[in-house]
């Protein structure tokens, strides 16, 4: 039960109004518009975070599911698990990726594996060895690894926020992804960077 | 060393560059601009953190310290130590909270420690027992309360990109609050 009371969309700025709207009206974002005088801010940095053609959207999808789940998040867990499907990420992988160790055999590529291992560790240890992170890096490029980093960076620390008001998870609402109502992003999409091509 | 290239700041588009004449030079901003999709927002994010009167510029500091400490963040504490000292934090305090004193013996009010107490709770379990929602609840409210997990989520995140790319310390620049 969420802790704390919804902000109506009508109480809102009209900015914040339409961010809001335009994210699909969730539990998540009536809760924390609570903080009027910075969600806008944050409610910007979370639409460029998800419009950004940098990352494939199947990597995205597979970096907030691992990150819900290591940061234990029912909330962020319950609306990516949905987004990841749209995204092109299949029921197995859903599993594999929310569990401890079965994600490292069978399922991704070598990319998708690396990515993985460092969002692993990142969130275990606060700290990634240069291995790890170099694997992706050369993969990746600068841009796309900052990418990486950026969507750890917001899920985990949303995911506090979420622990912390106990935020329902929506009954059906779900956040909207443009770009994946077509077909364009199942595997690969049409962004720059081609998980098969690489490593 | 830092495991990215640091952009160069005479190559970054206008807005990054305004961004960084008013909060700093700082390595912290170099290496997010070889991301200038997401710069922006998330720069949009921190200048209405800071411009915001909710809290003081010592409490914001309280709270970015403690998350700094509890993180493991060497780049965090090294901007953020002596932003707490300017904002009015003793020797004591800030010794206190990055684990090398008491936070008892701290001196700090009640609704510091209140904040500190939830810095504390969240950053190690990932969630708030009940009891610590209602007494932290109780001192900030609905708008506050958000706020300080807006501030904790915001450095929570940032430390892992920091601590990830091993970023190098600023020898001398500091984040203008």
């Amino acid at each position: 039960m969420t802790r704390i009371a919804y902000r109506r969309p009508e109480e809102m700025t009209e900015r914040a109004r339409e961010l809001t709207f335009a994210r699909g009206n969730l539990n998540v974002y009536r809760a924390l518009a609570n903080a009027e005088k910075v969600f806008t801010g944050w409610m910007l940095a979370g639409r460029a975070a998800l419009t950004s053609p940098v990352l494939p959207i199947r990597l995205r999808e597979l970096i907030v599911v691992r990150t819900a789940y290591l940061m234990d998040c029912p909330y962020e867990l319950g609306q990516h698990n949905d987004v990841a499907r749209t995204a092109g990420v299949d029921n197995d992988e859903i599993k594999v990726v929310s569990s401890d160790s079965d994600w490292q055999t069978g399922y991704f590529n070598a990319l998708e594996l690396a990515v993985l291992h460092l969002t692993t560790e990142l969130l275990t240890t606060r700290s990634v060895s240069a291995a790890v992170f170099d694997q992706v890096h050369k993969a990746l490029g600068s841009e796309a690894t900052v990418e990486v980093l950026m969507v750890i960076n917001r899920y985990s620390g949303l995911a506090l926020m979420l622990n912390a008001l106990d935020v329902d998870l929506d009954e059906t609402a779900r956040l909207p992804i443009p770009d994946c109502e077509s077909s364009i992003c199942q595997r690969g999409g049409r962004s720059r960077y081609r998980p098969e091509s690489r490593l | 060393m830092s495991r990215i290239p640091l952009t160069n700041i005479e190559q970054q588009p206008e807005p990054i560059r305004q961004f960084m004449a008013r909060r700093g030079d700082l390595n912290v901003l170099r290496l997010l601009a070889n991301a200038p999709n997401v710069f922006g927002g998330w720069a949009q994010m921190v200048d209405e953190m800071f411009d915001s009167p909710t809290f003081s510029r010592r409490m914001r500091e309280l709270i970015i310290l403690r998350v700094a400490h509890l993180q493991g963040s060497p780049y965090e504490l090294g901007q953020h130590t002596g932003l707490a000292r300017a904002a009015g934090l003793t020797e004591q305090q800030i010794n206190a909270v990055v684990g090398t004193g008491d936070l008892d013996a701290a001196g700090f009010s009640r609704t510091e420690r209140t904040a500190l107490d939830v810095v504390t709770e969240l950053c190690s379990t990932h969630r708030l027992r009940d009891e610590s929602f209602a007494a932290a609840h109780g001192v900030f409210g609905d708008e506050a309360f958000t706020e300080l997990l807006m501030i904790i989520s915001c450095y929570y995140g940032l430390a892992l990109v920091l601590n990830a790319v091993d970023l190098d310390l600023d020898t001398t620049a500091r984040f203008q609050p």
